[in-house]
């Protein structure tokens, strides 16, 4: 007879929700369980990426004393446009971007992860990695735990919060959303790590030393008219480059996504970056695209679920680790007040959907509710007009000697010839409302 | 003095292993490699057998032919089958009584089970799995010492090990890494009995039945053609396709490692570092990376052909012929012109 | 009740290496450490006989204070007790004095709570010597069984065991008194997916802690690099090679590839005479 395995609070995945949710809730004094089914926590998470200062230090104020694992700060950022065979960039850096601290780091999960996690342990959270969450273990249509993959693997707690990324499973199991992930409205991004020496990124990349870096969202010839963004990061020796496109997208046109990538990398003016550079990681990952319009119900009798589980992902601004931070951090206290009040219905876990009205996770998930479907629809924002920038400013630059009147009217020809006029105005009006919610 | 460089002689069933003849061969190169010492010194240097075993005088009489000058045999039935502590009784004891200054042992699972028992017994230094040795010189110490170089942490550093204040020098050596000497019929060599008594402490542990294996005896090692398939294959039944080229060329199938432990093939056909070393005439490589530890037991081969999707597998470094392509396709092709060609000679 | 005892390593996973492009050089940095395949086995064919039989579990190791992390898959695999015996004393031992080190330990532990069998896996993926389980045997006087395939019988009453073991020639089961040693093959057992209370057992467990001189003090001329006869007078590389003359079929297509290369084979002395006993 083995004893009942029993916690005050079980949180399904090790990720940033789930180590959030567990530091605080740790920090009150409860018995805290970390599930995760990786061999470590960060195991199976992957990004660009870039992480957001206001996030790590709401969770840490001493957040910077305790040396975390980041590679270089994002002192420059800003768009590429890619057209075929040039570039047009946009990027600011100083002024506001110059803050103490910067207010993004560029990041390795592998890294980064297991040490975020280090933190929660160290406030008296228990992490059970290499295990598998199954299912829920109900009682009188309440969760009052969960089964894992194995033998004896009953976990019991009155609370649960479900921290499980991308693919959510259990999600979909509690029935707080009634679809499995649509092909439509995930993306796939596919990236490679390549080691460049410290001084070539410096060199190359224009940054005055190596306590600068970039963070660049690619827009354009990059993901070859599929909706779908490119981005640019530098570690300290390295530089992480990566697309993302809709599965939809990608089982349309039948690319496949090492296609996708490769064609980045040896855009004319990317290929120059990573000359004789190393590669040292080859990897992909699932990324929620459809913010509000796919977000689940977050809450229910003895569960809560945060995090990419969620659906918190701001996509267009590359904005997911802050809203799993915040949204563990929300979610662990409505555990705590549960706790407190020793009700763990789904009456009192609604609190956890009010505290997030109030913050920016909920506002700017509402405010994009309608991005995902404009670039769906869209698609010739990502072919059409970072092309046509790259002529407009192009032909701006060099067309002397020609009448400036001339130089306009070819100019904006040059827009007409890919869109009609009526169809680019209501594009800026769609993509308007697409940003501001309206 | 003389300094004896000793090989044991394994047997079973009555048989001389070859690995045992490969070794005398090493064996008296390395005394060649002394010869100026010998010189300087005045001394003699000799390449002995030891060999334990029940009416094994023949055995005995094949290792002289090998190039062993003189054999120490302990012939009883209470060495009919091989034990490890009766063995490695017999053994020490007559290395106590004999000084060799090497000794040298197939790292065969016999000789494997052995040596480090009579090494730590002995408190020497034994090297294993050596891929070269040769006597030479080394640092802060006068004369030749045996340099046991081999692979380690899984191929991909070589390392070479020394042994200087204990004796003897001990290494085993994988079957097939060094090439056996011809046999000479009319080789002499002295037999020299000895005797050792088995008490009954020494049989704590006893053969109490031995199941032959049902298929024949795979002897990857000593196959003359074999194809080997590695995790290009992609799955267990891709192994049929290469037991039918191995088949149409008179052949053995072979394996890499990760086919091994991924279990689509026995451990038996493994060929590498861990698995056996082959000097095939042909060896066929379909599927196989060629990692370095697969590299170390295949690259004697005389002819080496490799199929392979990645132009940048490392078993083309090796190759005598690389073929970039899908062995799904290459071999039915293979097959198919091999067949024809056989079909025109008829 | 029973007691079993299995010595283990951790090992850098060398199925796992990254050769540096610029020095030929394996990249020792980053490789992650595994508990060695071959123990791994041992100590589940172990804790399964450990349990059938109503038992108890040790398992040794020594090796830098990162080993406890092996100890701590041991004890996920249904292991009761850990130790890690590790001195900076212990640093640059060969076999010879890894197994007087280890013999050291396990008679100690034997002094206390006999034990009936001990088990090694059959070499470490590292060193690949396969030297350092008889080198045990030896110094504890014990019978020796290697390539131990299976357990058939384990009988503590009557004192013996029955063992499997694989030879090129076929199986031996060989009948041993107690105690006795034996080395593993992958085959002896499969490795559990432990259960959640053995996997929540084994991160919650801290091994004991064995120094040079605490609380067995080991003869300091027998350990480390004074204890080895043998030593590494040279490392390096393995060599390059030329690469081969390649044909890529999507270039020349199948049937003129495979033409080339059996043109290419049959002009080859070697492969000519095979091509003569088979034509």
């Amino acid at each position: 007879m083995t004893e009942k395995i029993q916690f005050d609070v079980v949180i399904v995945g090790g990720g940033m929700a789930g180590s959030t949710a567990a530091a605080i809730t740790a920090r009150e004094g409860l018995n805290v369980a970390v599930i995760e089914r990786g061999q470590k926590p960060g195991a199976k998470n992957y990004f660009g990426g870039a992480l957001y200062t206001h996030a790590l230090q709401e969770i840490y104020p001493d957040f910077f004393d305790r040396r975390p694992p980041l590679e270089r700060p994002v002192t420059e950022t800003g768009f590429w446009f890619l057209s075929e065979d040039g570039v047009v960039k946009m990027t600011v850096q100083g002024g506001v971007v110059d803050n103490d601290p910067i207010d993004a780091y560029v990041a390795l999960r592998a890294e980064f992860d297991p040490w975020w996690a280090e933190q929660a342990a160290a406030e008296g959270a228990f992490y059970i990695p290499k295990t598998l969450v199954t299912d829920f273990i109900y009682e009188d249509g309440k969760v009052i735990g969960v089964k894992t993959d194995r033998p004896d693997g009953d976990v019991y707690a009155p609370v649960v919060i479900i921290c499980e990324g991308v693919n959510n499973l259990l999600t979909q199991k509690l029935g707080l959303i009634d679809h499995d992930v649509l092909i439509n409205k995930t993306a796939l991004a596919v990236k490679q790590l390549i080691s460049v020496p410290a001084k070539d990124i410096n060199a190359r990349l224009g940054l005055p030393d190596s306590k600068h870096g970039m963070a660049i969202s690619v827009v354009g010839d990059v993901s070859m008219g599929m909706p779908g963004l490119g981005f640019l990061y530098t570690t300290s020796s390295a530089l992480s480059l990566g697309v993302g496109v809709t599965l939809e997208a990608l089982q349309e046109t039948q690319i496949k996504p090492y296609e996708l990538l490769q064609r980045y990398l040896e855009h004319p003016f990317i290929a120059p970056l990573i000359e004789d550079g190393q590669l040292m990681e080859y990897g992909a990952h699932l990324i929620p695209e459809g913010g509000w319009t796919t977000m689940p119900k977050l809450y229910t009798d003895g569960a809560m679920v945060a995090g990419d589980a969620a659906s918190m992902v701001n996509a267009i601004h590359w904005e997911g680790t802050n809203m799993a931070i915040t949204a563990g951090k929300q979610a662990a206290l409505t555990a705590i007040e549960a706790h407190r009040k020793n009700d763990f219905s789904a009456k009192t876990l609604a609190g956890y959907q009010d505290r997030l009205s109030e913050l920016f996770v909920f506002k700017d998930l509402k405010q994009y509710r309608k991005m995902s479907a404009f670039l769906e629809n869209h698609p010739e924002f990502m072919s059409v007009y970072p092309n046509f920038l790259n002529d407009a400013m192009g032909m701006f630059f060099t067309g002397f000697g020609k009448p400036k009147r001339k130089l306009y009217k070819d100019i904006f020809r040059k827009l007409t010839e890919r869109r009609p006029l009526f169809k680019a105005v209501g594009d800026m009006v769609a993509f308007g409302r697409a940003v501001t919610g309206i | 003095m003389t300094r004896r460089f000793w090989v044991f002689i394994e047997q079973e069933v009555g048989t001389m292993h070859p690995v045992a003849g490969e070794l005398l061969g090493v064996a008296q190169r390395l005394v060649t490699e002394i010869s100026d010492e010998l010189e300087a010194s005045g001394e003699e240097a000799i390449v002995e057998g030891i060999l334990i075993g029940c009416e094994v005088e023949d055995v005995a009489r094949n290792a002289i032919e090998h190039g062993a000058e003189r054999v120490y045999m302990v012939d009883d039935t209470a060495f009919e089958h091989y034990l490890n502590r009766p063995y490695t009784e017999a053994i020490t004891n007559l290395v106590r009584k004999h000084k060799p200054e090497v000794f040298l042992i197939g790292a065969t699972t016999l000789g494997r089970d052995l040596a480090g028992a009579v090494a730590t017994s002995l408190k020497t230094g034994l090297t294993a799995d050596c891929t070269k040795l040769e006597m030479g010189p080394i640092r802060k110490a006068q004369g030749k010492y045996l340099l046991a170089t081999r692979p380690a942490f899984g191929g991909n550093v070589i390392a070479t090990i020394v042994c200087k204040d204990f004796k003897p020098q001990m290494a085993t050596v994988r079957p097939r890494v060094f090439e056996s000497p011809k046999r000479d019929p009319k080789a002499k060599g002295e037999i020299v009995r000895e005797d050792f008594k088995v008490t009954p402490d020494m049989l704590a542990a006893k053969l109490v039945e031995f199941i032959q294996e049902e298929q024949t005896q795979l002897n990857l090692e000593y196959a003359d053609v074999i194809v080997s398939g590695g995790k290009g294959l992609g799955k267990a039944d891709g192994f049929n396709l290469i037991k039918e080229l191995a088949d149409e060329l008179g052949g053995v199938v072979g394996s890499s490692r990760a086919a091994v432990d991924g279990g689509w093939i026995e451990y038996e056909h493994q060929v590498g570092q861990t698995g056996k070393h082959v000097r095939p005439k042909l060896y066929i490589a379909a599927g196989i990376s060629g990692a370095i530890q697969h590299k170390v037991g295949m690259q004697d081969s005389d002819y080496i052909l490799a199929i392979n999707t990645d132009p940048n597998a490392p078993i083309f470094e090796i190759a005598t012929l690389g073929v970039v392509g899908d062995l799904y396709e290459v071999i039915p092709e293979m097959l198919k012109q091999l067949r024809a060609k056989k079909g025109a000679q008829a | 009740m029973i007691h079993l005892l299995v010595s283990v390593k951790q090992v850098p996973d060398t199925t796992n290496i990254r050769i540096d492009p610029e020095t030929g050089s394996m990249i020792r940095k980053g490789v992650p450490a595994i508990l060695n395949p071959y123990d791994a086995h041992a100590v589940a064919a172990a804790a399964e006989w450990k349990r059938k039989l109503n038992g108890k579990l040790t398992v040794i190791t020594m090796g830098p204070p990162a080993a406890e992390i092996a100890l701590k898959e041991c004890i996920e695999m249904g292991a009761d007790r850990g130790v890690l015996i590790s001195d900076r004393k212990f640093a640059g031992s060969d076999t010879l004095a890894t197994s007087y080190v280890l013999a050291e330990a396990i008679r100690k532990i034997h002094e206390e709570d006999p034990l009936d069998l001990i088990f090694f896996g059959k070499q470490a993926i590292d060193g690949d010597t396969a030297q350092v389980g008889p080198g045990a045997a030896i110094r504890l006087g014990l019978p020796l069984i290697t390539y131990a395939v299976e357990i058939r019988e384990i009988n503590q009453t009557e004192g013996y065991a029955l063992i499997v073991r694989k030879t090129e020639r076929g199986r031996e089961i060989i009948k041993t008194t107690l105690p006795a040693v034996l080395t593993a093959e992958k085959a002896i057992a499969e490795i559990p997916y432990a259960s959640l209370p053995d996997l929540i057992n084994s991160l919650r467990y801290e091994p004991e802690n064995w120094s040079a001189e605490e609380p067995l003090a080991y003869d300091v001329d027998k350990v480390g690099l004074k204890g080895s006869p043998t030593w590494v007078a040279k490392s390096g590389s393995p060599e390059a090679h030329e690469p081969a003359e390649t044909i890529i079929v999507a270039k020349e297509g199948l049937s003129t590839t495979v033409e080339k290369v059996l043109d290419n084979m049959l002009a080859n002395n070697s492969v000519a005479s095979i091509w003569e006993e088979i034509k």
